[in-house]
């Protein structure tokens, strides 16, 4: 791929291994026929706004689900399982009647928000939690520390590296995302990655050094975050599963 | 639940939806509601071509969620090695596949097994083939080169969860096995696996629904083709949801059969896994 | 106090999030998707190659701008493969607000949107747009019940073309490859081979297209005028599937799994020539080194089925001007661009290669010009003299199920299968996909 990025399209029809010299016509090809800057950065938004909102919404739920007892809390986990099978194909329709109806087509906020509650990350958070000591929890209530304050000071504090590999798998879905978007947003100005990247495959003639060379951009960002996460990765789901 | 009200609006009402409409028929964005009310259910089992996904899909299940979690395993437990250099490095290349866009990682597969491709030169170079094969062309092969895919794109994926389980186990009881005579095989097997079933357990569920729910290796790799031959049973759902004549009734219904055979399989698997403990 | 500041989280948790995406993100909505609420000026469309049809839209807008000065066109670059899904959704949630004014939509689609969803359409004033000026072969496709759904833009024409250095080296020239028929083509083919080692052909395993190309060359296609498939009773179909057969067991015609491959075979030179609609050119053009040695000519001719030409088409694609348009202004612009400006099409020859549909444009200068591509031939308006001859087939609305049955028949009939047995599977498929 990154070989194939510095070549000619002619060169990588050829399945040419070898790097070739084309690396910067190539990507002044691609910022002349699409805006890279903003896919870019609406992606980037997309994955953040995603995975910060994800990482709050889903702590809280796996926090609530192991810290308070309560009756069907089984039954609604298994719920959540459900959740996670069913094809996105089927419930793509009725999703978007919903945010059409609320006026939301088109909008960033119409890709954040679906993916915002993910039952797998608050099985993970839920899990993580089952190793979190239950008495210092009982010992802050007596203390008079209210439930927000046990939660974002004993509690978060100690999943930091559940945090982490959530991020990371969060980040990574949303980046990818790409059936949901393409199908709510109609304008240029909030395109994607992947979006840009089907853009560049679309027409009669394609051409495959700046299509590899956009793939190559767009599987930039994963990587790094990875990179700088994957330590506290490893640990945070070990948490996970005591 | 907070959490869970998202769910219920993004998830449920859309699913009961889904629900509904698999109890109905009409093209287009008429329905009424079906006679009898199941028939697009029945209409199923006489659907030669759902049958054929359904096969499929199952083909995909059975060797490739197996192969790819004891790889991923065997990865993680060489990768956790204390004298392994460059940790961090195997680590993100190994896991750098699931990373990678779809457009390219298909691209680059569809050239390797081209029929003038790399892997025909290198069996061709070293004579173990006599004839270029056609990779793609030929079912059994194309399912073959589909399921390589799934093992390069996922294993890495479920390797790190493996990896992260490894640093919890008890040395310990590693030690223990040594000291007793145990050989590295029997100590891996005996002590580690055990300690990892419940992540094992988690990851097998998770990937018997990203194997029922496979699209992209299906759509992207072959088409579905040659004849039906590779496409899986949510490709052929995108198919009669958005390239066919949209039948949505139809298509919801084929949704609700992958989401209860993707329940009943995890159902079995937690069962079998409790059963173990 | 246990209780309450339970509930107090809950109320947080819910709230805080949910305001946050809504606060932040919907700033940014409403702008582009609906058409009829924007000004009375601006229309919005959607197309998807910068280089192709985006560029021919940005080219009929500066012609239409001449007589309008205020006139503006919004484009929204939406692949095909995502604008099918797209329409597919809005018309299934009813949210047809969200319509562009006008968009481009593939030939073989119209049918089946057409009539699964004829309210993402607005019918096409005949008095405003000319139909007669366009091969009838190409009107028939956005052709609905008889009425008029789409203005044609890009030429989905037929050509054969080949390497006439290769040619030349077995002893033969475009003119030998010319009004022939297929039973010719295939023993020159070989001849070819034999000499040069070079096969004709290419084609993607398990497309139909060459098959389809055939039949449609003799106004045949898999569906009766009711609407009902003819698979497995229909010896047009016969004879392509038998004449595919040859093509392939031949070598003449070499069988590649993607298209990406199939591109390769004809750019990298391992394969001497392609038969595909006139749009392959820019592919074909890709190969700079192989300038001057290219040629094209008419189709070779399926002797064995009635009316058989050397004409047909594969490919190409109509406006649409949509049910949320301002229809008005829409049809006009339409009218007065790709359905009367010669001067549109002669600028958007060079630019994006797209050729036209419309008749009169192949009359001009620019499309006379000699193409040095192509040894000096007048390459484009031997097209559009093509175009007008191109027999018309009835798509049917069924035409993906068609297609796919047929090249899942293909596939098995070139592994060995049966004929009769192979086209019978497929036409049950259809039929059950029909019930």
């Amino acid at each position: 791929m990154a070989v194939s990025a510095t070549n000619s399209s002619r060169d990588v029809l050829d399945s040419r291994l070898l790097p070739g010299d084309q690396l910067f016509e190539n990507f002044a090809k691609l910022i002349g026929v699409q805006d890279l800057g903003s896919a870019m950065w609406n992606s980037f938004s997309v994955a953040v706004g995603t995975t910060v909102l994800a990482l709050v919404v889903c702590s809280i739920a796996g926090y609530a689900f192991e810290i308070f007892h309560s009756r069907g809390k089984d039954f609604v986990m298994a719920i959540l399982l459900l959740a996670i099978m069913i094809p996105f194909a089927a419930t793509m329709v009725p999703l978007f009647r919903l945010f059409a109806e609320v006026g939301l087509v088109n909008s960033l906020a119409a890709v954040i928000i679906p993916a915002i509650s993910t039952p797998f990350l608050i099985l993970l958070f839920r899990q993580a939690s089952r190793s979190f000591p239950y008495e210092i929890i009982e010992a802050a209530r007596i203390d008079g520390v209210s439930e927000v304050g046990i939660f974002a000071r004993i509690y978060l504090p100690s999943m930091r590296s559940t945090m982490a590999a959530a991020a990371v798998i969060t980040f990574m879905t949303a980046w990818n995302n790409f059936l949901w978007p393409k199908v709510i947003l109609v304008n240029n100005a909030f395109q994607t990655m992947p979006m840009l990247i089907s853009n560049l495959a679309a027409g009669y003639v394609t051409d495959y050094g700046v299509l590899m060379l956009a793939v190559l951009l767009a599987s930039l960002p994963t990587m790094v975050i990875f990179l700088i996460l994957q330590r506290t990765f490893a640990e945070g789901i070990t948490g996970a599963i005591k | 639940m907070p959490a869970a009200l998202l769910i219920l609006v993004m998830s449920f009402i859309p699913m009961a939806q889904a629900f509904i409409l698999s109890l109905q028929t009409g093209r287009g964005a008429n329905f009424t509601f079906a006679e009898p009310l199941w028939s697009n259910y029945t209409r199923l089992f006489e659907d030669e071509i759902f049958k054929l996904t359904l096969q499929n899909t199952f083909i995909y299940l059975l060797i490739q969620v197996p192969i790819m979690l004891i790889v991923a395993l065997v990865l993680a437990s060489v990768l956790n090695s204390k004298n392994l250099k460059f940790k961090s490095f195997w680590r993100t290349a190994i896991f750098l596949p699931c990373a990678v866009s779809l457009v390219a990682y298909s691209l680059v597969f569809r050239t390797i097994f081209a029929n003038d491709g790399f892997v025909n030169d290198l069996l061709l170079g070293l004579s173990l083939i006599d004839a270029p094969i056609n990779w793609l062309g030929d079912p059994t092969t194309a399912r073959f080169v589909i399921i390589l895919g799934l093992l390069w794109r996922w294993t890495g994926y479920n390797m790190v969860f493996y990896l992260a389980a490894l640093q919890n186990i008890d040395h310990s009881t590693i030690e223990a096995a040594k000291v007793d005579g145990a050989n590295a095989f029997k100590t891996f097997w005996f002590v580690t696996v055990p300690q990892l079933k419940p992540m094992i357990l988690l990851t097998a569920i998770m990937s018997t629904n990203g194997t029922l729910q496979l699209f992209d290796e299906s759509w992207a790799l072959t088409r579905g083709g040659p004849a039906y031959q590779t496409m899986s049973m949510s490709h052929y759902l995108f198919e009669v949801s958005f390239l066919k004549n949209p039948n949505f009734g139809y298509a919801s219904a084929l949704s609700y059969v992958i989401l209860i055979l993707v329940a009943i399989l995890a159902f079995i698997q937690l069962k079998v896994g409790d059963k173990r403990d | 106090m246990h209780a309450f500041s339970k509930k107090v989280t809950m109320a947080v948790a819910v709230a805080l999030p949910l305001t946050l995406a809504l606060g932040a993100c919907s700033a940014g909505g409403g702008g582009g998707g609906g058409g009829a609420g924007g000004d009375e000026n601006t229309l919005t469309a959607w197309a998807w190659d910068p280089t192709f049809n985006i560029n021919a839209l940005e080219e009929a807008e500066k012609v239409y701008q001449e007589d309008h000065p205020d006139f503006e066109l919004e484009i929204v670059e939406t692949p095909w493969e995502d604008l099918e899904p797209k329409l597919t959704t809005l018309a299934q949630s009813q949210q047809f607000g969200e319509l562009p004014d006008i968009f481009l939509m593939q030939n073989n689609a119209f049918q089946k949107n057409g009539v699964n969803y004829p309210d993402l359409f607005s019918e096409i004033d005949t008095d405003a747009v000319d139909f007669s000026q366009f091969p009838e072969a190409v009107t028939a496709y956005s052709t609905v019940d008889g009425v008029n759904y789409g203005v044609p833009f890009d030429n989905g024409t037929a050509i054969q073309a080949l390497r006439t250095d290769v040619l030349e080296e077995a002893g033969y020239t475009i003119d030998d490859f010319t009004d022939i028929t297929w039973d010719q083509f295939i023993t020159q083919a070989e001849d070819v081979l034999a000499k040069t080692g070079m096969p004709l052909l290419s084609g993607q395993a398990g497309a139909a297209d060459t098959v389809m190309m055939i039949l449609q060359s003799a106004g045949a296609s898999l569906f009766d005028d009711e609407g009902n498939p003819t698979i497995d009773d229909n010896p047009a179909l016969d004879e392509a599937i038998d004449i595919y057969t040859r093509l392939v067991d031949s070598g003449v015609f070499v069988e590649v799994n993607s298209w990406d491959e199939y591109l390769g075979t004809f750019v990298n030179g391992s394969v001497a020539g392609t038969i595909n609609g006139i749009w392959i050119v820019g592919s074909i053009q890709g190969a700079e080194d192989q300038a001057g040695k290219w040629a094209a000519t008419n189709l070779p001719r399926a002797e064995g089925i009635d009316g058989a030409t050397q004409f047909s088409a594969n490919g190409g694609s109509s406006w649409v001007v949509s049910s949320n348009a301002n229809v008005d202004l829409a049809t006009d612009f339409l009218a007065t661009t790709f359905a009367g400006s010669t001067e549109l099409y002669d600028t958007i020859l060079p630019t994006s290669g797209a050729v036209a549909n419309w008749i009169p444009a192949g009359g001009s200068s620019v499309y006379a010009e000699p193409n040095e591509f192509f040894g000096g031939q007048p390459i484009f308006a031997d097209v559009v003299r093509f175009g007008a001859e191109v027999p018309s087939n009835n798509t049917g609305a069924y035409y993906y199920e068609g297609r796919d049955a047929v090249s899942a028949a293909i596939t098995q009939i070139i592994g060995g299968a049966d004929l009769k047995t192979a086209l019978g599977e497929a036409q049950a498929n259809v039929e059950f996909a029909m019930e």
